[in-house]
């Protein structure tokens, strides 16, 4: 019971990365219409900061599953 | 609850890295499946670039070579862009990693256990990330420049950037790892809930997209590395 709720709480940390990504997309959006010349540019630096922004979301999913198999 | 307990054994069962089979030398090597399917890529890659570069001439090319031209020159621009003009030496390797990678995360598709799902080798991938970005950098610098280069720009930050010798491979090889897991748990998930039809669209998804997008986020940030450790 509370593994499982210990591992509900991990998983909140998807909440920032979700936050994080809309946000770099918003303005990657906006970038884009302000600038079309400068696609390419922009979405390599948005797929790269979207992976470092993901990443936290992924640690609390790993951590969740840890805490699911291990402590079960 | 039995649904959750044959879903967690399920998932045990696919963490846990088996023994495909061992070799009867020295008391028995255990090869881990991951092993295994990793030889498997190697032999299909190799076969591959054996056929793909027969008869390959210089005047009139077949349109097979000019697309296996555009690809790797494609490919070859792209990593030139990123590394930066003193790190093309490190290419050959870049693309290396990107095409095994590549074919490792959509090697699911055909029925074989990812080998990017066994954590051992994506630890093993990041190692040699790191090794090969402090190699760069002691060979662009020299071993008393790349000692330096901790305190730069300024010296009170040296600890950080210490540090940052254990976080990058661990991010990578966790960043790796977790997204070719959680896509798995939750295709498992969903085959769970809907068996027919919905896990196809899900599956280009989480199979085919998100395998490719980590292969590629995975080269890119080691050449992006690589790329500030001789500039």
């Amino acid at each position: 019971m509370f593994t499982a709720i210990g591992a509900g709480i991990a998983v909140l940390t998807g909440v920032g990365a979700g936050i994080g990504i809309g946000l770099a997309t918003a303005k990657s959006v906006d970038a884009i219409a302000r600038q079309p010349e400068a696609e390419g540019k922009i979405s390599k630096a948005l797929l790269l900061g979207s992976a470092l922004a993901e990443a936290t979301a992924i640690y609390g999913f790993v951590i969740a599953l840890l805490i699911i198999l291990l402590l079960k | 609850m039995s649904i959750t307990d044959e879903l967690v054994k399920n998932l045990l069962e696919e963490l846990n890295c088996e023994t495909a089979f061992t070799i009867p030398l020295f008391g028995g090597i255990e090869v881990s499946e991951s092993v295994a399917v990793t030889w498997i890529i190697m032999a299909v890659m190799t076969i591959a670039a054996i056929c793909l570069v027969r008869n390959l001439k210089v005047s009139n090319p077949g349109k097979k070579q000019l697309i296996l031209e555009t690809a790797i020159g494609g490919i070859y621009n792209f990593f030139e862009d990123t590394i930066g003009e003193h790190g093309k030496r490190y290419i050959p390797y870049m693309m290396t990693v990107l095409l095994y990678l590549g074919v490792a995360n959509l090697i699911g598709l055909f029925g074989f256990k990812p080998p990017t799902k066994d954590l051992n080798v994506t630890v093993a991938l990041a190692l040699m990330s790191i090794v090969l970005i402090e190699y760069s950098g002691i060979h662009q610098r020299g071993l008393k420049g790349w000692i330096k280069n901790f305190a730069q720009p300024v010296a009170i930050i040296a600890p950080i950037n210490v540090l940052e010798l254990f976080i990058r491979p661990l991010s990578l090889c966790m960043r790796l790892f977790g997204n070719v897991l959680g896509g798995f748990v939750v295709m498992e998930l969903i085959k769970l809930l809907v068996p027919v039809f919905v896990p196809i669209a899900f599956s280009c998804y989480f199979d085919i997209f998100d395998g490719l997008i980590q292969a590629y986020v995975f080269v890119f940030l080691t050449s992006l590395f690589i790329k500030e450790a001789i500039d």
